[in-house]
């Protein structure tokens, strides 16, 4: 009976944890039918588990996993964030664009649309907006006149070369 | 890649596009009429302008002599025989994306007697008139096309 106890005693933390086959398993039951000090220890192991659970479970209702998240990732994001500089870097990295054969022709690209767009720019209109048609009139040798007549949008511009010529009806 | 690609077809396109603004011509129609009191011929090609002339002038006969249309680039003077003495030069000196801006010189054996410098925008019609013509006087019509 000793050795059995023994034997099976090895046995009873397996069991009671579960690890044990089916034979020990039916070996340390019966066992357990007629030994009431294997019977003992195991109600002290059940005893102590439930001692130890019992907290724990609790703690773990009481804590708040989301907020506890919520910091992890905070942590994360700030230790992964790169400055700007380590940014482009990586972005130029990951794209074809650090070769040299295309940035060649991305440059001269937008050096001709700089060289277009400037002289645009800042061309310089020859006179401000306004509503007159005719800018300036001259002549060194006759007397001019200026009708300009909004309504059939023409505008005259009449030269007197002669007294003798026929002159605008209005 | 095809994204690369993408991007400077548009610059090009974009590049061209600016190009051809920079470098963009404006049709300006010039017509050259002799306006006289010597018989009633309104001549039929004038038939657009007939009302506007004969609300402006009391001249009774107008012919048109010469009409035509020049592709008139910045600052590149064009010059138009406009009958016998009379010549005409006409230089775009301004242009804006519905304005252009033209200077006008009559000359009458190689002598300026008329300079002028003038805005055409759509529907715009400039008539300058007044040098002796035979029995009458010449009429400039100008009028620009964008």
């Amino acid at each position: 009976m000793k050795d059995s106890c023994s034997s099976a005693s090895k046995l009873l933390e397996k069991y009671f944890d579960q690890e044990v086959t089916n034979e020990e398993r039916s070996l340390v039951e019966a066992h357990l039918l007629d030994c009431p000090a294997c019977q003992d220890e195991l109600k002290l192991m059940e005893g102590l588990r439930d001692m130890i659970r019992t907290p724990v479970e609790e703690a773990v209702q009481k804590e708040d996993f989301p907020w506890v998240w919520q910091k992890i990732e905070r942590g994360i994001q700030l230790e992964k964030r790169p400055n700007w500089w380590k940014s482009l870097r990586s972005w130029l990295d990951i794209t074809p664009l650090h070769k040299r054969r295309v940035w060649i022709p991305a440059i001269a690209a937008i050096a001709i649309l700089i060289l277009i767009v400037t002289p645009l720019l800042f061309k310089k209109t020859s006179s401000y907006p306004g509503p007159f048609v005719v800018e300036y009139v001259e002549s060194q040798t006759n007397n001019v006149m200026v009708y300009e007549s909004e309504k059939s949008k023409v505008t005259v511009i009449w030269l007197f070369e002669g007294p003798e010529m026929e002159s605008p009806a209005s | 890649m095809k994204r690369i690609a993408s991007f400077f077809i548009l610059v090009l396109i974009l590049s061209l596009s600016l190009a051809s603004e920079a470098t963009a011509q404006v049709q300006t129609r010039i017509r050259i009429i002799q306006a006289s009191n010597v018989g009633s011929n309104i001549d039929p090609s004038l038939r657009d302008v007939h009302g506007q002339l004969g609300s402006l002038f009391n001249f009774t006969s107008y012919r048109l002599l010469k009409d035509e249309t020049l592709s008139l680039s910045p600052n590149r003077p064009a010059e138009i025989s406009a009958h016998k003495d009379i010549s005409l030069e006409i230089t775009l000196v301004g242009q804006r994306k519905d304005m252009a801006e033209l200077r006008v010189m009559i000359k009458r054996e190689r002598t300026d007697i008329l300079n002028t410098q003038v805005r055409l925008s759509p529907g715009r019609t400039v008539l300058i008139g007044g040098p002796k013509h035979g029995e009458g006087v010449a009429i400039l019509a100008l009028s620009a096309r964008f």
